[in-house]
């Protein structure tokens, strides 16, 4: 007799990862806090002159790249309704879609900041701190717990600080810090990913950002599944912040929202800020399933795309 | 490639095992993660994979001063609801620079470490299995440890264990063929004086006609050292594959019930101490360990001979087989006197 | 199980109790371990006599654990590393018997940072997995080893613990063993600093006695009746004020009579040494089972 093969398999014990659907490229057009805002539609206008060029140049390129132009490309705005909020979407949003019409610049998506911190019940920022994998100083060799600082994170190793100390030993001087990758000389880099007061924990502005970042690269998993979709503007905008969805789809014909890279177009007073996201990006740890769909989905397209995260985000940051 | 790696087993501190359901919230190390769950032929859960950065010295026989830098995988498990475990490996490659790269390099190759310069296989494999984490060197059990260490601290376990118990540490290196096998240079198997010490301890076993282990076949030497430590070199020729993880944890995982159950036993002083006391030592090890016995119970058939092997030498199964019958003549011994006290017959 | 071991003052033979404790309940088939937290001396080796951890261990102890220096701290299995060959042999049904040195050269620690106590409680938690009782030896006095303790089980909900204060009978000793429980700072007033149940924490704290010379005792027996008298009166008076002290007889958990092995010589008492050699007394031996029994039945800890 032939022996007989036998498989089995068991739902619970496989995973099943979603994959998102992705353009080329996600172009963020702009960032837009109270300040900005108050200073009336005129600054908004002007800062959707000076991004227009950037895109367009980021979009040719792409058209280049891909066989017969087809590039796909959607672009976003990111409202920050999580550290104050003022207005509404019903009167800002409207304005800030014909600003952006006023320029020749198309606004496919609309998000929420405060969606980086929860969206649709999935705490977003709470799996991305979950997914922290600190860049380990020199002889780091797994026996400790690693290094934290609660609510901090860093390139390097801290100054050392007076720790506790045994009766009659020696205490340590003052000792610099030292970034982990440096080259002779340090850039240390220390990043606070939130503090906390009576109302609970607040997230920085750089660790949302990061969040955000991830998820236009579309790596950010909830039990395999996509956490946040955009969803199609309604007829008319809320009066309330919360009544609108995470992301909305205001171009019905746009390509997908997250893309294999992603250009932010900001102004250089974020420029500290992103050097914060990216000091999280770099110890972010994405699954490794969904590196591989993203993976293979773009050599299928004949579009290699660089291992490291933090090498698929481009930026332009504009003078004032 | 060279893939090394360290298996921490111990009781799940909780008066009985644990229910399927119960594992998710154990297990559940990662938000936004699902722990998985096999029910056939015994419920086994493991959590999602961690990820730990080093920077650090790996044993080397030599003493050579070699750095690595990079990530180790981990997991933590648990079986029959009864038995935990913390497991971690890394693969070695070479680093393709001289210097340390940024973090995100690494992070993007889970599980693998870069070492920089020369290195030679064996000399890495025989300082891991032989020393571990002396001297600062990279300490895979203590990674395994904490894993270990954040479930035992899950607030859904009552920490009113049924007996005490010794963890046990497992390390295992795997010498593996076929592609990627070029990242570390000299490839041949370790088969110099060193492959053949720690064997004094008894329980070595090998591949029948190799006698060492052998760079042209499929090899594996387990060996049960001091104060809890075991060892186990393996040989794959046929390259890497993840179930090399799952064996040495089902071979650890047996290993813990068999080491668990000799103490169990020695410790009920059968012959000395009174009837009553006897069972009440033994009652544990029926209760709570017997029926965890499985194994290869999961694994790669690829993984099948080696089991077959360790089943002939040491005889893992013979040993546990003898034991489980001695346990249970012992309660039935027992059960019959009681009954004829009380029933005079 | 955890089992503190304290005292207000020094000099009351507390670690070579607690050390003898341990190794009665080791003899009645527990496995039992001693961690060294007197860190300002850690010289438990002494006592077991291991000679290599007599003034600490050099191989990394409970200093660099806590530290954060080293991933698991020295332990020394006394049935195989003792100097003392009646240790060497494990007799048939005993229980594991492991020593947690201090560092050679370690000194008490200046504050208790947050890892370390992260560290104590990992390691507490470890122990517990493979220890039926964990005895740790803490320094005289309000120390921060005593801070840790308290911090460290209220961190641990699930893991049994019980507190020894040993005094001498004397009236010092007794006011000083009062007040380290309930006086300012004490360890009930820690305790709930920490987060302790005031009287939960109460009731997991009980007083040992040592050094005790009973008025009837054998030893007395050539005193002239106007000293027998006399220290008839002192012992009524010591009694009195203990019971006002609420160090009396309810929360006693025992008492050790004065044996001269134990005041020139801190060393493990084996049966041999009361058998054989005759140089250490049968009611020395009758009061660390006693104890060693007590600190595990749960009937002689009820609440007050």
């Amino acid at each position: 007799m032939t022996p007989a093969y036998a498989t089995f398999g068991e739902v619970a014990a496989e995973r099943r990862i979603a994959s998102a659907p992705l353009s080329h490229v996600s172009i963020e057009l702009g960032h837009l806090y109270m300040e900005d805002f108050q200073a009336g539609p005129e600054r908004l206008r002007e800062q959707f002159r000076q991004v227009a060029p950037w895109a367009e140049t980021m979009r040719r390129s792409w058209q280049s790249r891909v066989p017969g132009g087809r590039a796909r490309v959607s672009t976003c705005f990111l409202i920050d309704d999580y550290f104050s909020r003022f207005s509404t979407p019903a009167e800002l949003v409207p304005m800030v879609l014909e600003a952006a019409a006023e320029c020749d610049l198309t606004i496919d998506y609309l998000a929420r900041e405060s969606a980086c911190a929860e969206a649709d019940g999935v705490k977003l920022a709470r799996l991305v701190e979950d997914r922290l994998v600190t860049d380990p100083p020199a002889d780091t060799n797994g026996a400790r717990p690693p290094v934290t600082e609660t609510g901090w994170l860093c390139n390097g190793a801290r100054s050392p600080h007076g720790g506790a100390v045994q009766a009659m030993g020696s205490a340590r001087g003052w000792e610099p810090p030292a970034q982990n990758a440096k080259r002779r000389h340090s850039i240390f880099v220390d990043v606070e990913l939130w503090d906390t007061d009576s109302r609970g924990r607040t997230w920085s502005c750089p660790f949302l950002a990061a969040v955000w970042q991830l998820l236009r690269l579309g790596l950010i998993r909830n039990e395999g599944e996509l956490p946040v979709r955009p969803r199609p503007r309604g007829p008319s905008f809320p009066s309330d912040w919360d009544e609108l969805p995470a992301i909305v789809q205001l171009n019905p014909a746009a390509a997908p929202f997250s893309a294999y890279s992603t250009l932010s177009v900001l102004s250089s007073r974020f420029l500290p800020v992103e050097l914060a996201v990216r000091t999280i990006l770099s110890q972010v740890f994405v699954d490794a399933e969904v590196l591989g769909q993203v993976a293979a989905r773009s050599a299928g397209e004949g579009i290699p795309l660089r291992d490291e995260l933090v090498d698929r985000i481009s930026y332009v940051f504009l003078g004032v | 490639m060279l893939v090394m790696g360290e298996v921490r087993t111990g009781l799940l501190q909780n008066s009985g095992e644990i229910p399927e359901s119960l594992c998710q919230s154990v297990l559940g190390l990662l938000s936004g993660e699902r722990v998985r769950v096999s029910r056939r032929p015994i419920v086994y859960a493991v959590s999602p994979d961690q990820l730990t950065g080093v920077d650090c010295r790996l044993a080397s026989a030599s003493r050579a001063r070699v750095r690595g830098v990079g990530t180790v995988l981990s997991r933590a498990s648990v079986t029959g609801g009864r038995l935990l475990q913390g497991s971690s490996h890394i693969r070695v490659v070479r680093s393709e620079s001289d210097h340390r790269l940024s973090w995100s390099h690494y992070l993007a190759r889970a599980g693998v470490v870069e070492v920089f310069g020369k290195v030679r296989v064996p000399d890495l494999a025989e300082g891991f299995a032989e020393n571990g984490a002396r001297d600062d060197c990279l300490d895979l059990g203590s990674v395994s440890e904490r894993f270990m260490d954040a479930v035992q601290a899950s607030p859904f376990l009552d920490r009113k264990a049924p007996f005490r118990s010794a963890r046990t540490r497992l390390r295992w290196v795997a010498e593996c063929g076929g592609p990627g096998s070029t990242g570390t240079g000299n490839t041949s198997a370790g088969t110099g004086a060193g492959a053949a010490s720690g064997s004094a301890a008894s329980g070595g076993a090998e591949i029948p006609g190799t006698g060492v282990l052998s760079p042209e076949g499929p090899a594996i030497r387990f060996t049960l050292g001091r104060d809890q430590v075991r060892t186990l070199r393996l040989v794959l020729p046929g390259g890497f594959t993840p179930g090399v993880v799952d064996f040495c944890e089902d071979l650890a995982l047996h290993d813990w019930l068999l080491t668990t159950l000799l103490v169990i036993v020695e410790r009920a002083r059968v012959g000395t101490a009174t009837r009553g006391e006897v069972t009440a030592k033994l009652a544990p090890a029926v209760d709570h360990l017997l029926h965890l016995w499985m194994p290869a119970a999961r694994l790669d058939e690829g993984f099948a001979p080696f089991w077959e092997t360790l089943e002939r030498r040491p005889g893992f199964s013979r040993q546990w087989q003898s034991l489980v019958e001695r346990v249970r003549d012992q309660i039935a011994i027992n059960t019959l006197a009681l009954l004829r006290e009380a029933g005079g017959w | 199980m955890l089992v503190f071991a304290i005292s207000d003052k020094g000099g009351t033979g507390r670690s070579v109790t607690g050390s003898n404790i341990v190794y009665r309940r080791a003899l009645q088939g527990s496995d039992v371990c001693y961690l060294d937290f007197d860190f300002g001396s850690p010289t438990a080796g002494a006592i077991f006599s291991v000679s290599s951890a007599a003034r600490g261990t050099a191989q990394g102890g409970m200093h660099r654990y806590l530290e954060g220096r080293l991933a698991d701290p020295h332990r020394i299995d006394i049935w195989s590393e003792s100097d003392r060959e009646g240790l060497r042999t494990k007799p048939p049904g005993a229980g594991q018997m492991v020593l947690f040195p201090g560092d050679e050269g370690g000194g008490e620690f200046s504050t208790v940072s947050e890892e370390m106590l992260q560290r104590c409680v990992r390691l507490f938690a470890r122990l517990e997995e493979e220890f039926d009782l964990c005895l740790v030896d803490l320094s005289a006095g309000r120390s921060f080893a005593a801070q840790m303790a308290l911090a460290a089980t209220a961190r641990l909900p699930g893991v049994p613990f019980r507190w020894l204060v040993f005094h001498r009978w004397t009236r010092q000793h007794i006011i000083a063993a009062d007040g380290l429980v309930r006086g300012q700072q004490g360890l009930l007033a820690v305790g709930v600093q920490h987060g302790h149940d005031e009287e939960a924490l109460a009731d997991h704290i009980r007083f040992v006695r040592t050094a005790v010379l009973e008025p009837d005792a054998a030893e007395l027996e050539g005193l002239r009746e106007t000293q027998k008298a006399w220290l008839n009166e002192c012992d009524r008076e010591l009694r009195e004020l203990a019971g006002r002290h609420r160090v009396g007889r309810t929360s006693m958990l025992g008492k050790i009579p004065l044996d001269p092995v134990l005041q020139w010589r801190e060393q493990l008492i084996s049966d041999e040494d009361v058998l054989s050699s005759q140089i250490a007394n049968a009611e020395t031996v009758a009061a660390f089972d006693d104890l060693a029994k007590k600190i595990v039945d749960d009937s002689a800890w009820e609440a007050l």
